[in-house]
């Protein structure tokens, strides 16, 4: 060979092994940057503003409403015994006071003594899309605008282009489609953006009462005899409209994974006229919305699932609600562990983590509720503290890492968090867009 | 005599200044069809839009403004608008007030069926190259009893093109 061959094609050989992963979608070319501790995360946005006086403090009413009550109202996630008097958090059966009846306990061993609670974190905003914007992204919100996709790149595209995951390989679950929520299932970065972005679905619309009329009645089309010569001229027509990356409406699934969540879609609904749905006990609200996060889970059994609540978020009126939701929450958290060991390929291979995006106000506001209550917001310094925790293979069990007088960790830590426990956490670094405060939660222990 | 010549030579000269028939110039208008090509579609439809104008092409009316606000609800609710779209048409297909040219219309006048269809949902012709892959493609399927007008229909509704005007 000639030296002047032999330069070209080395130069050759070099330029593609640098480009390459990065023209490719899977972007999964290169070895994980790090061995992988579980298969799957289950990542649950805890969310709607959970004051830490009345959750991981175990305060209750006496540190919000004068009354000196303390105790657990999430114990299926946290140890510690429940108030003993002036009980309003559980459901209310007919003809008795509201929330009189509190949720019998769901899992045999709390969260706690399962996994690792991270007691006394800091938010990054004080509000809920940039909270729920910090969450995902694990980066700090300046220069977010809200109604726009986050600027920079999300937890879900990280795990595609790094971790080489299909569409239907990461899933994100909304509680609705307001407050911007479905913007958050992809950035709108440049190097990243909705080709490496999540499927997304806010079940309580989907699949409630204007999915039924707009989806349920769909045909099913046979897959060879009808969806493939479809699918064919779709492509042919798709090909002859260059459409450009950056006016994408949405993600984009194959053929196949298109055909499988149509008929997700078709059997969600069959499953719930014929009452199949995995549902918390105690369901509704939130509750609900996880029911169909543990249904995705089920079908598609994804390396990444993000789900979302914010019924707490009632709180800003109702603090009776916001102890309610917030009890439910600990339910439906509850069920959706235990579901997840119910799934034979995610059972002993699924770490799930929990945050909320944001806490509460240390004051409350003039609005009271039916139990003359007072409602708190937040904003203040208050409601940037917040606690988080993680459980499954390779989480040290009955820790408890900080404490009231000692914060240890930030939020934007769950994103590399994500990235050690599927093992693409030095991709992740290297990209640049992580809160420089950031830091795995393994490496915070 | 000097007088009448005078007044018959300013006679002569009025009679070319004098008021005339206004002349009634028509331009007619040479009725030729005008359709554009796909490279200036850059602008998305927005949800309502697209549900609009494709039920009008489905049903040759449109949609109650309650059912327009129903739909784009539910394609917010999903993150792949192509797929979510798709799951609507094929919701619209299951109607029986769908109107729907026949197979044989399909199969017979292919050519025809072909560029009316790129008309109805692209407002354009179809290039040669594009008119002879569907004629081929539609023969080469005549022989499965499965495909349909319907399906050519899906495949146009849920097409990149279509999102765009």
């Amino acid at each position: 060979m000639k030296r002047r061959d032999f330069v070209k094609k080395t130069a050759a050989l070099a330029a593609g092994s640098v480009v390459l992963p990065y023209i490719l979608p899977s972007g999964s070319l290169f070895a994980q940057s790090n061995a992988p501790l579980a298969e799957h995360v289950v990542y649950v946005l805890f969310g709607g503003g959970l004051r830490q006086q009345d959750s991981i403090l175990q305060r209750y009413l006496s540190d919000s409403q004068n009354f000196n009550v303390a105790g657990n109202i999430l114990y299926n996630m946290l140890e510690g015994a429940p108030p003993a008097s002036k009980i309003a958090y559980g459901t209310t059966p007919s003809g008795q006071p509201d929330g009189i009846q509190p949720i019998p306990k769901i899992l045999s061993q709390t969260l706690q003594k399962q996994g690792t609670i991270f007691a006394e974190m800091r938010a990054i905003s004080g509000g809920h899309y940039g909270g729920l914007n910090s969450l995902i992204t694990g980066s700090r919100v300046e220069g977010q605008g809200l109604k726009v996709r986050p600027v920079n790149p999300t937890v879900f595209e990280y795990a595609r282009r790094f971790g080489g995951y299909r569409a239907t390989d990461t899933w994100f679950i909304g509680n609705t489609i307001g407050n911007s929520v479905p913007l958050l299932n992809s950035s709108k970065h440049p190097d990243f953006g909705l080709t490496y972005g999540a499927n997304f679905f806010a079940p309580n619309v989907t699949f409630g009462s204007d999915g039924y009329a707009a989806l349920s009645n769909a045909k099913i089309y046979h897959p060879q005899e009808e969806l493939e010569p479809m699918y064919k001229m779709k492509n042919f027509l798709d090909n002859s409209f260059n459409i450009k990356k950056g006016d994408m409406p949405g993600i984009r699934n194959t053929d196949d994974e298109r055909t499988k969540i149509k008929e997700f879609i078709a059997s969600t609904f069959q499953r719930q006229a014929a009452g199949q749905l995995p549902m918390p006990p105690v369901s509704g609200g939130d509750g609900s919305t996880i029911g169909y996060a543990a249904e995705v889970l089920r079908v598609f059994k994804p390396k990444l699932l993000v789900v979302n609540m914010s019924n707490i978020d009632g709180c800003h009126g109702n603090f009776t609600g916001y102890l309610q939701a917030m009890h439910r929450a600990d339910h439906a958290l509850g069920f959706l562990w235990n579901y997840i060991q119910s799934i034979p390929e995610m059972s002993g291979k699924t770490i799930m983590c929990f945050v909320p995006e944001c806490g509460r106000n240390l004051q409350h506001n003039p609005i009271i509720d039916q139990n003359d209550w007072y409602g708190y917001d937040h904003g203040d310094a208050n409601s940037l503290r917040v606690f988080g925790g993680m459980v499954g293979p390779n989480v040290q069990s009955n820790l408890m890492v900080g404490s009231e007088s000692n914060p240890i960790g930030v939020v934007t830590d769950f994103n590399l968090t994500i990235a050690e426990i599927l093992g693409y956490k030095s991709d992740v670094q290297s990209a640049g867009f992580i809160d420089p405060n950031a830091k795995s939660l393994f490496d915070r222990i | 005599m000097r007088i009448f010549k005078f007044l018959l030579i300013s006679c002569f000269l009025f009679s070319f200044v004098q008021c005339k028939k206004d002349r009634n110039t028509r331009y007619e208008i040479v009725e030729t069809p005008s359709y554009g090509d796909n490279l200036n579609k850059d602008k998305d439809k927005t949800n309502i839009e697209f549900h609009s104008i494709l039920s009008t092409n489905l049903f040759q009316k449109p949609s109650s403004i309650n059912e327009l606000t129903r739909t784009d609800r539910v394609i917010q609710s999903c993150g792949d608008k192509t797929l979510i779209n798709e799951v609507i048409i094929s919701n619209y297909m299951n109607s029986s007030q769908v109107i729907l040219p026949s197979r044989k219309r399909m199969v017979d006048s292919t050519e025809r069926f072909v560029e009316e269809t790129y008309v109805r949902f692209f407002i354009r012709r179809p290039t040669e190259a594009e008119k002879t892959w569907f004629i081929n493609f539609i023969n080469a399927n005549k022989s499965n009893p499965s495909f349909r007008p319907e399906l050519v229909y899906t495949a146009f509704s849920a097409s990149d093109e279509y999102m765009f005007y």
